[in-house]
């Protein structure tokens, strides 16, 4: 997930995972208890502002985290995220393939072996070709929107165009039926956390028509798509074809699924807390709870059982532009970082029930590796006294004017909201900020290109999955810096031993060994103070009443409608 | 204020008996009364506003995240809103910032848009209507199709599409002004087109034509001062109007920034907040329904104590 709209909505489509055995665990708010066993049944409506299929139902076009919500029920992929609530839901799981990959040549080859029995919605067999077909259609031009890692990191992929010109992808082997072979162009142990995209889902060679296969996708997950139409309705119905011995990961209870989009966010939210008719057995895999209606429901509390709460790793934060005076100084930078009132922006935002204090870049979950830390000490008010000295020390001993760019929208946290709430805390420390809103389509591009990007602004930053590795390169890697836009480099730190320590972590396969190193590498690059972290959202969610089993899980903060019961 | 330069308008016109007829009616209209009470109280609050804020000890931008409740979304603690001694209508939800001193900003921008709005709209009104009334068939037949665009044009979508193009450092109020004004101004032109068209006709204007007056002269001297008390009417009647295009435009989102406050601007936050802290809506609105109702109110009764129509009042009150 990156800092532009789409791609936010893209991740807010993101789903959850859930206990498929520990039912125990959630907060189901039907009358008798979730059973997996007999869960079967019922028709699950899905209520979200926008197309939960990231508008194009093609698994080369679809950018989500983990698969997605509503997408991984369609197409499943080589690895997926673990479906369990907790800590455990940051994990990778197999799904098409027997386990998560085999790294091989220092994390540079992954080789996958297909489970047996996997077969298409039509009944044939799905094979290791059909997955390496998938994974190089979405290198061509004509299919444009999925996860840019594909391009960056298998070898040959920087000048490869897709398939349908006759030329395929070398570093993609299959020596057999159910054996596929990635060769990587650098060392990579993040690769079985990217197989869950659904870039690597199988696609059947003979069912492909380019940019006509989003209408008729075939499925390889639990439902096979009846209707869709975009931006406005989806329609799922069972696949004969699959079921729980070739799946350990989906309950998939529902019989049917009917998504329904471009809805508002009020009016969801006032369908799933009414609660009427069919809208008891509704969720919202894109909507939360908004400050003004969580005040409503804290005075409720059978509305309050119905609000499930988690996280998705993101931070929100102040980007500092070190190219731009008076950014360049350190001082400054620690200045604006003592000022900033925290609680302000937990509230600007929706209090502390959305959101909370961050003073770290990383999100506070084990998975990304998390160390605490706050080397500038702002308390929840800010520390006024403390950046007054800091300026002094840096030239400006009678107070500074800055300019702090925003985006002219509150949605993603970015807004006038955060800005304001800024400007009044800063203030208190003798720092003049003046306002700069841009409009909502052009900010992203703004802020994202070096020769344009202003020397303070608000940002955000959302996992593609849950290790520190997506979380920190984009932002900190030097050669990442892209001159022509989607830069997200916003500080232009280029340091050769930062550098080299991102090639080091990115050798180690283990995730578990891998997370001090990332944590130690944010606590070490948080000295420079090349952000300021805000907050880390939480996010609350409604559920219809009827709803069992229904959680937000800890890799994308969202209900897994693969785990839910409407029965 | 208002009601002093109507009434003196009224004086300048006709003959001294007239201004005092004028003012004699609208005293005796309760209702305008009502009206002019408060708007008067509501302008001297405006204009005071930097010394009623210094009395409550506030101010309209600074956090008091110690007043909310984080954990239900942010709302303030305390009935009403958080109203007490120290913030005597309470605290916005979510920032903590004085309602008081916030709605005092807004009283400010109100105000200052809906009568800048007005001087726009007359300068803009009067002449082009006394230019097609006094210019010759093909002036009056252009300027006559200008006015019927100005009126029959899709104001707010210009409104709100003109607002969201202009860069954010042009001074939000002043721009308000001329955006609220350059499509709100067919009305007098209208008006005083008609007026024009009938008083140009009257005797003393072709005294004055004929003693050798230019038409500058005419139509300042002459004319003018003929047409003033229906003017004074309409304009009357604009400033609600104003007041509520201000507050609509801002309610949605392309009115003043941040963290400039106005009753539109602070509605289309509080709507969402109904049921939550309905103080917080209760403010802005009362204030907003309140303004219009005076001013609308004053209105009336000017429109009353000016028409000629009316039975005239003798004696004073009783």
């Amino acid at each position: 997930m990156r800092t532009s709209p789409a791609l936010l909505t893209a991740a807010a489509l993101l789903a959850a995972a859930t206990a498929c055995s520990s039912s125990d665990s959630s907060s189901s708010s039907g009358t008798s208890a979730f059973d997996p066993k007999t869960c079967q049944g019922g028709t699950l409506y899905v209520l979200n502002q926008s197309d939960a299929t990231a508008h194009h139902l093609d698994p080369a076009r679809i950018y989500t985290s983990g698969g997605g919500a509503v997408t991984s029920l369609i197409f499943r992929t080589l690895t997926t995220r673990h479906r369990v609530p907790g800590e455990a839901g940051d994990e990778v799981v197999p799904d098409l393939a027997t386990d998560t990959g085999k790294a091989s040549d220092g994390a540079k080859t992954w080789t996958y072996h297909l489970k047996d029995g996997l077969k298409f919605d039509d009944g044939t067999p799905i094979t290791s070709k059909d997955i390496k077909w998938g994974v190089e259609r979405a290198f061509a031009p004509e299919l444009p929107g999925g996860i840019p890692y594909l391009r960056d990191w298998l070898a040959g992929g920087a000048d490869y165009k897709g398939p349908y010109k006759g030329k395929e992808l070398d570093s993609i082997q299959t020596p057999d039926d159910k054996t596929i072979v990635f060769k990587l162009r650098k060392p990579e142990g993040d690769f079985p956390y990217v197989a869950t995209a659904t870039q690597f889902a199988p696609v059947p060679k003979a069912k492909d028509d380019g940019t006509g296969y989003e209408k008729h996708p075939v499925s390889s997950g639990p439902y096979k798509v009846a209707s869709h139409e975009q931006d406005k309705s989806l329609v799922l119905v069972r696949n004969p074809y699959w079921s729980r011995s070739v799946d350990d990961q989906r309950l998939a209870c529902p019989d049917r699924l009917e998504g329904t989009y471009g809805l508002n966010s009020a009016v969801i939210n006032q369908r799933l807390s009414s609660s009427a008719g069919k809208d008891a057995n509704a969720i919202t895999t894109d909507t939360d709870l908004s400050p003004a209606e969580l005040a409503r429901i804290s005075t409720d509390p059978s509305l309050k059982k119905r609000a499930v709460k988690g996280e998705f790793g993101e931070t929100d934060y102040i980007a500092f532009n070190t190219k731009v005076k008076p950014f360049d100084d350190i001082r400054v930078r620690e200045a604006v970082a003592y000022a900033v009132s925290r609680q302000s922006v937990v509230n600007a935002v929706g209090g502390s029930s959305l959101a909370k204090a961050a003073t770290t870049f990383l999100p506070d979950q084990a998975a990304f590796g998390y160390q605490p830390y706050d080397y500038f000490p702002a308390g929840p008010n800010g520390n006024a006294a403390k950046a007054k000295e800091l300026l002094a020390q840096a030239g400006h001993p009678n107070g500074l004017t800055i300019t702090l760019a925003h985006r002219n929208a509150d949605y993603n946290h970015d807004g006038p909201a955060v800005a304001t709430a800024l400007q009044a805390a800063l203030k208190q420390a003798g720092i003049t900020v003046n306002l700069k809103p841009y409009d909502d389509a052009g900010y992203g591009d703004t802020v994202q290109k070096p020769s344009t990007e202003p020397g303070m602004f608000l940002a955000t930053w959302g996992a593609d999955w849950p290790t520190g590795g997506p979380f920190l390169a984009p932002i900190f890697d030097g050669r990442q810096i892209l001159e022509d836009g989607g830069n997200f480099n916003a500080s232009q730190l280029n340091d050769p031993k930062i550098n080299a320590e991102f090639d080091a972590i990115n050798q180690i396969t283990d995730p578990v060994q891998a997370r001090p190193r990332w944590g130690a590498l944010d606590a070490e690059i948080g000295k420079q103070a090349l952000t300021v972290p805000l907050i880390h959202p939480i996010y609350i969610r409604l559920t219809g009443k009827n709803l069992k089993n229904a959680y937000l899980d800890q890799w994308r903060g969202s209900y897994d409608p693969a785990m839910v019961s409407v029965k | 204020m208002t009601a002093e330069l109507i009434t003196e308008v009224g004086v300048s016109t006709e003959a001294p008996t007239r201004g005092r007829q004028v003012r004699r009616r609208l005293l005796a209209d309760r209702m305008a009364m009502a009206g002019l009470v408060v708007a008067g109280v509501m302008i001297v609050a405006a204009l005071a506003a930097p010394l009623l804020i210094h009395l409550e000890g506030q101010d309209p931008t600074t956090y008091h995240p110690e007043l909310l409740d984080s954990a239900r979304g942010g709302v303030p603690r305390g009935a009403f809103g958080g109203a007490g001694g120290a913030h005597w209508l309470g605290v916005e939800p979510t920032t903590g910032r004085d309602l008081f001193a916030r709605a005092l900003g807004g009283a400010r921008i109100s105000f200052l848009v809906a009568f800048g709005t007005l001087i726009v709209q007359i300068l803009l009104g009067v002449s082009v209507g006394l230019a097609a009334g006094l210019g010759g068939k093909v002036a009056d037949a252009f300027l006559g199709r200008l006015i019927d665009l100005a009126i029959s044009f899709p104001q707010l979508i210009f409104a709100i599409a003109l607002l969201a193009i202009v860069p954010g450092t042009f001074p939000r109020p002043i721009l308000l002004m001329i955006v609220i004004g350059l499509f709100g101004w067919g009305g007098v032109a209208r008006l005083i087109r008609g007026q024009v068209l009938s008083l140009r006709t009257r005797d003393y204007v072709a005294a004055a034509r004929l003693s050798g007056a230019g038409r500058v002269r005419i139509a300042l001297r002459e004319i003018l001062p003929g047409v003033s008390a229906p003017l004074v009417t309409y304009a009357a009647l604009l400033l609600p109007s104003n007041m509520i295009s201000e507050a609509g435009l801002s309610f949605l989102g392309v009115g003043v920034r941040p963290p400039d406050s106005s009753w539109g601007q602070m509605l289309s936050t509080a709507t969402t907040w109904f049921q939550a802290d309905p103080t917080y809506v209760l403010v802005p609105g009362l204030l907003l329904l309140l303004n219009v109702l005076a001013f609308t109110l004053l209105a009336d009764g000017v429109r009353t104590a000016l028409d000629p129509k009316a039975p005239s009042l003798r004696g004073g009150r009783k």
